[in-house]
C-alpha cells in the first residue's frame, strides 16, 4: 500500500476510535550489512520492515500505540489502543500536532548509486577495508571485523491539521576493527566512516586508520596520576558531545535534568566552543527535510563562542514554553512518540590545523579511545572514562599509554577547551574537530 | 504455532535451494505494553505489536540473515530467495525439509494485568520515593510488559515453540540539595507477569532508589588509589557479566579476541570461584525454555573451582568447534541473527559470611551498587561505575562515597579473589553486544579482590 494512502487510513481509523486529534507515522526501513574477517564473508544481514505509529488525543491526553502488520484489523485494533492508552495518561494543554509548513524537498538525500550497485562490488568494498588494514602494517595480526553498511528509508507522516509530508533518503558506510601485536602486546584500533554518498567511501583510508590507531598503541604503559592537557582528536570529541547533547535539549530543561537549566545567555564554555545542530546540512547523516513529527529541519546555533543560546525543541516542549519547534522532533522508529534529540550536533571547528595545537601543549594526552562512555551520568554530566592514548611531551608524541582514568564534568569540561582545529569530522551524527583541553587530572597506576 | 509446518517447511526448502548448510527460520510475534511515569503525572502509554521472521542461511564459514517483517508465504519465501541469492558460490539442490513435531515450552501462569492495574503500581512506587522527602526533585517510573511468541525451525528438523512473558519496573530519582544534583536507580524484572510486582516489592523499590540518590548527596568524593575492594552480594553480578563471562562467549573465544581462548582444563581463576550459567532458573529475567535457535535451556558450568570448564556456545560456533549448542543461542528480535550470549550468570555462593569478609578487611571499599561497566575481552581490561559506595576502616563500613570506579583486568581480579561469601544477590539489566540488547539476570555472593584501582573524583 502506499505510504501516504496508509497514514490517512491511520488517521480516519484514529478517529473513528474516537480520537478528537491525531497523527499517524509510517516508516519503511532497508538495510544491509556485511561483514568480512580473513578475506571472507562472514556475515551478511538484510532487511526490509515497515509499520505504523498512531499518536492520538482525546481529552487533551495523549495515547500511542504502533503494528508492524499493516492488515486493516491490526491498524482499528492499534487504533482501538491508542484511544484507550490516553485515558490513562496525565492531560496535557501543551499536546498538540503541529501545523503544516512549507518544507523543502530537495533536502531528502537519496545517492541512486546506493541501491544500484550490486551486492558483490559491496562485499568487495568490505574486504577492501580489511585488506588495507593488513597492507598497512605487518604487525596488524588480526581482524576482529571489518564491514560495509547501508540504509534506505522511507517516511510518511500526516496529522488532523491537514499536515502531510513524505520522503526518501539513504547512507552508508564502513568501519573496521582490527589487532596489532608486538612482543606479547596487542591492542585495538577502530576505523570508521559513513555518508550519504558511495562515491565519497573511501575502503583503504578506513583499513588504514584502524591500523594506525591499533599500532600507535603497541607498548601502551600505564603512567603515574598526574594534570595533563587532553587532546581530543574528533573521534573522542565526538564522544564527549554525545554525552553533553541531552542537556541541550529543552526536555532536559523541563524536567528539571540538565544542567544548563535557567542558564540561557549565561557563559557556559570557553570562547573556543560553538555548538551547533544543524539538520539541513548537506551531507549530513541526518539531513532531513521535516523531523518526526512534520516540522521543518534548521540550522540552531546552542552555544556560540560559550554563551549558552538556545535548546534543541519539538512540538510539545515548544509549546510549554510558547516557542517554535527547531524541528528536533526525532525518531528512529514507528514504535514510539517523537522525542527531543539532536540531528547533526557538531563543535564548530577553529582555524589552526591540529598538528600546530599538538605542537603547543608542553604535558599531554593525546586519546585515542575511551571506555565506558555510556556509563556517564547523563543527568549530572559526571563521567569517569577509561582511557589509551599516546603521551605528548614537549609538543611531540611520545609514549603510548594505557589503564589511565579521566573522571570529571562534561558541563565543566566546556570551560576547559583551550582550543578548537580546524579539522571537523563526523562519526555519524556528531562532528567536532581536535580540541585541547586542560590541564586536567589524569588518574594511572 | 505462528506458521503451519508445511509452510515452514517450504520455506526452508526455498532458502536451501542454491546450497548452503543450514537454514533455519524464527518467526516471532511480540505485544508489549509500556507506562512511564514523570513528574506525578503519566507522560505515555503505549502498546504495540511487533512482528516478523527472521532467515538465516549457514554456508561454510559464512552467515547470511534476511528479516522481514511480511508474514505472508510469498513475502517469506522472498525474504528466503534473497538469502539464497547472497550466496556467493551456487550448489543448486533443492533439498526436502522434513520437521519433527513441534517442541513447545511448558506453559506458564502468569497474571495478565489490565492498564488500571498497571498504572497503581506505577504510582505505588512513586509515592514511595516521593516519601524521601523534600531533596527529592524528580522520581521517574517505567512499568514494562511483553508477551513473545517464537517459533524456530531449522533443515535439520528442528521446531520448537516458546512463550516468553516478561515484566519490568525501574525506579529513578534525582534529589538536590543547592547545586547538587545526584540520582538513584532501581530496576526490578523477570520472566513472569504482573504477580512479580507485589505491593511489598514496589514499594521497596521505590524507597530503595530515593534512599540511594539521598544517600549520594551526603557522600564524600571517593579517595583514588590502589585498595581492597568488597563487592556486596546485593552488588549484583555486573562485574561478573562483564569482566568474565563477555570472554566465555563462543564467537570472542573463537575470534582470538578473549583472554580464555585455549584455556579450558586451566586454572584461570581462584579456586574459590564457580561461575554458572543458567536460564533454567524459575522466573529469573535471563530465563527461558528453549533459547532462540531452539536449543533446550540448560544449565552450563563453566569455570569450577578456578578451573575453565567451557565456552557458551550456540549452534554456528559449536558447529564450527565441534562441540554442541550449551543453549545460548540469543537474539533481540528476529531483527537479528543469535549468537552466543549470557542469560542468567553467576558466581556461586561460598563458605564465608558477608560480615566476616568486611570485618577481615582493615580498609577499603565497600561496593554495594555497580553501576554500569565496560570491558575489552582482548586484554579483559574494565572500567566500572560504582553507584552505591562506602569506606571500610577498621574492618567497620563507614562513610558512603560518590565517583568511584573501579579500573581492573577481569582476570586477574578472579585469580585475585581471596573472600567469597554466603549470600548471592540478583540484579537485572539488557545485555548489549552487537548492537543487541537481550534481558539477563546476573548475581553473585560478596567477594573480596584484594587490590584494584579506584578512580575517584580528584
Amino acid at each position: 500500500m502506499d505510504p501516504c494512502e496508509l497514514v490517512e487510513t491511520g488517521l480516519k481509523l484514529s478517529h473513528r476510535a474516537g480520537a478528537d486529534e491525531a497523527e499517524a507515522f509510517f516508516l519503511e526501513h532497508s538495510s544491509l550489512a556485511i561483514e568480512v574477517r580473513g578475506g571472507k564473508l562472514e556475515t551478511l544481514r538484510q532487511s526490509k520492515e515497515r509499520g505504523i505509529g498512531l499518536r492520538v488525543l482525546k481529552g487533551g491526553s495523549l495515547g500511542y500505540a504502533f503494528t508492524s502488520d499493516l492488515s486493516s484489523s491490526a491498524l482499528t485494533e492499534a487504533a482501538q489502543a491508542a484511544v484507550a492508552n490516553a485515558a490513562c495518561v496525565t492531560p496535557d494543554e501543551a499536546r498538540l500536532f503541529p501545523a503544516p509548513a512549507d518544507w523543502d524537498r530537495a533536502l531528502a538525500q537519496y545517492d541512486p548509486a546506493i541501491a544500484g550497485t550490486p551486492i558483490e562490488a559491496k562485499i568487495d568494498l568490505a574486504l577492501g577495508i580489511e585488506q588495507a588494514a593488513f597492507a598497512h602494517d605487518r604487525r596488524i595480526t588480526k581482524s576482529e571485523r571489518a564491514a560495509y553498511e547501508e540504509g534506505e528509508y522511507q517516511v510518511a507522516i500526516a496529522n488532523s491539521h491537514g499536515l502531510k509530508a513524505g520522503y526518501r533518503g539513504n547512507f552508508c558506510g564502513g568501519y573496521a576493527w582490527v589487532v596489532a601485536e608486538e612482543a606479547g602486546d596487542s591492542e585495538t584500533g577502530s576505523g570508521l566512516f559513513y555518508t550519504t554518498k558511495l562515491g565519497e567511501l573511501d575502503a583503504g583510508a578506513i583499513g588504514r586508520e584502524a591500523a594506525h590507531e591499533a599500532v600507535r598503541l603497541l607498548g601502551a604503559k600505564p603512567i603515574p596520576t598526574q594534570k595533563l592537557a587532553l587532546v581530543l582528536p574528533p573521534q573522542a570529541a565526538t564522544q564527549f558531545l554525545g554525552i553533553l547533547a541531552p542537556a541541550l535539549t529543552a526536555e532536559a530543561v523541563q524536567k528539571k535534568r540538565s544542567l544548563f537549566a535557567g542558564r540561557l545567555g549565561e557563559q557556559v564554555g570557553a570562547a573556543a566552543v560553538t555548538i551547533i545542530d544543524d539538520g539541513t546540512l548537506p551531507g549530513g547523516i541526518n539531513t532531513s527535510p521535516v523531523d518526526g513529527e512534520g516540522v521543518p529541519t534548521q540550522r540552531t546555533t546552542l552555544v556560540a563562542q560559550g554563551r549558552l543560546e538556545n535548546f534543541l525543541h519539538n512540538a510539545y516542549t515548544a509549546a510549554k514554553e510558547g516557542k517554535r519547534s527547531t524541528g528536533n522532533g526525532t525518531r528512529s522508529s514507528f514504535k514510539g512518540a517523537p522525542e527531543v534529540g539532536p540531528t547533526n550536533m557538531f563543535i564548530a571547528p577553529g582555524h589552526a590545523a591540529p598538528q600546530e595545537l599538538i605542537a603547543g601543549v608542553d604535558k599531554g594526552l593525546y586519546v585515542l579511545d575511551l571506555m565506558g562512555t555510556h556509563t556517564a551520568n547523563p543527568i549530572s554530566g559526571d563521567f569517569s572514562l577509561g582511557a589509551t592514548g599516546i603521551l605528548i611531551e614537549h609538543g611531540r608524541f611520545t609514549q603510548p599509554v594505557r589503564g589511565v582514568v579521566i573522571a570529571g564534568n562534561a558541563i565543566t569540561l566546556l570551560k576547559e577547551i583551550q582550543a578548537a582545529a580546524s579539522d571537523l569530522r563526523f562519526y555519524l551524527g556528531f562532528g567536532s574537530p581536535t580540541l585541547v583541553l586542560g590541564p586536567l587530572t589524569v588518574s594511572g597506576a | 504455532m505462528l506458521l503451519t509446518k508445511g509452510d515452514v517447511e517450504t520455506v526452508l526448502g526455498e532458502a536451501l535451494a542454491g546450497g548452503g548448510d543450514l537454514a533455519e527460520v524464527f518467526v516471532e510475534r511480540r505485544v508489549t505494553s509500556t507506562i512511564a511515569l514523570e513528574g506525578q503525572r503519566i507522560e505515555r502509554a503505549n502498546s504495540g505489536l511487533d512482528q516478523g521472521a527472521g532467515i538465516r542461511l549457514l554456508a561454510d564459514e559464512s552467515s547470511i540473515y534476511v528479516f522481514t517483517n511480511d508474514l505472508s508465504l510469498t513475502g517469506l519465501k522472498a525474504a528466503a530467495q534473497a538469502a539464497s541469492a547472497a550466496l556467493k558460490e551456487k550448489t543448486p539442490g533443492r533439498k526436502v525439509i522434513q520437521l519433527r513435531p513441534e517442541l513447545a515450552a511448558r506453559p506458564l501462569a502468569v497474571t495478565r494485568g489490565d492498564l488500571a492495574a498497571k498504572v497503581a503500581v506505577v504510582f505505588t512506587a512513586e509515592k514511595e520515593a516521593r516519601a524521601g522527602g523534600d531533596a527529592i526533585r524528580q522520581v521517574m517510573v517505567s512499568y514494562g510488559d511483553s508477551e513473545q511468541e517464537v517459533q524456530i525451525a531449522n533443515s535439520k528438523g528442528m521446531l520448537a515453540a516458546d512463550r516468553r512473558y516478561r515484566t519490568t519496573l525501574v525506579v529513578n530519582v534525582v534529589a538536590g540539595e543547592g547545586n547538587e544534583v545526584q540520582t538513584g536507580y532501581e530496576s526490578l524484572g523477570g520472566t513472569a507477569g504482573l504477580e512479580l510486582l507485589t505491593s511489598d516489592r514496589v514499594r521497596e523499590l521505590g524507597a530503595r532508589a530515593a534512599r540511594r540518590a539521598l544517600l549520594l548527596l551526603k557522600a564524600r568524593p571517593a579517595p583514588a588509589g590502589r585498595m581492597p575492594v568488597v563487592l556486596a552480594g546485593e552488588a549484583g553480578g555486573t562485574m561478573i557479566h562483564e569482566a568474565c563471562g563477555h570472554g566465555l562467549e563462543a564467537d570472542i573465544v573463537g575470534k582470538e579476541m578473549s583472554v580464555y581462548a585455549g584455556k579450558v582444563g586451566q586454572r584461570v581463576a581462584s579456586e574459590l570461584v564457580t561461575v554458572i550459567d543458567d536460564p533454567t532458573l524459575p522466573g529469573k529475567y535471563g530465563s527461558f525454555s528453549f533459547d532462540d535457535e531452539g536449543t533446550p535451556a540448560q544449565k552450563t558450568v563453566l569455570i569450577e573451582n578456578g578451573i575453565l570448564k567451557t565456552y557458551m556456545y550456540d549452534l554456528e560456533w559449536a558447529r564450527r568447534h565441534g562441540k554442541d549448542s550449551t543453549g545460548n543461542g540469543r537474539r533481540q528480535s528476529f531483527h537479528f541473527p543469535p549468537i552466543p550470549r549470557m542469560t542468567n550468570t553467576y558466581l556461586a555462593a561460598g563458605g564465608t559470611p558477608p560480615e566476616e569478609i568486611i570485618a577481615r578487611t582493615p580498609h577499603g571499599l565497600l561496593v554495594k551498587r555497580m553501576g554500569g561497566g565496560q570491558v575489552n575481552p582482548t586484554t579483559g581490561d574494565f572500567v566500572f561505575d560504582v553507584a552505591e559506595g562506602y569506606l571500610i576502616e577498621n574492618g567497620k563500613v563507614t562513610v558512603p562515597v560518590r565517583g568511584a570506579t573501579l579500573t581492573g583486568n577481569g582476570p586477574r581480579a578472579l585469580q585475585a579473589v581471596d573472600l567469597v561469601g554466603t549470600d548471592l544477590g540478583f540484579a537485572i539489566g539488557t545485555c548489549g553486544k552487537d548492537g543487541q540488547g537481550v534481558p539477563v539476570a546476573d548475581a553473585q555472593p560478596t567477594i573480596r579482590i584484594p587490590e584494584l584501582v579506584v578512580g575517584g573524583l580528584l
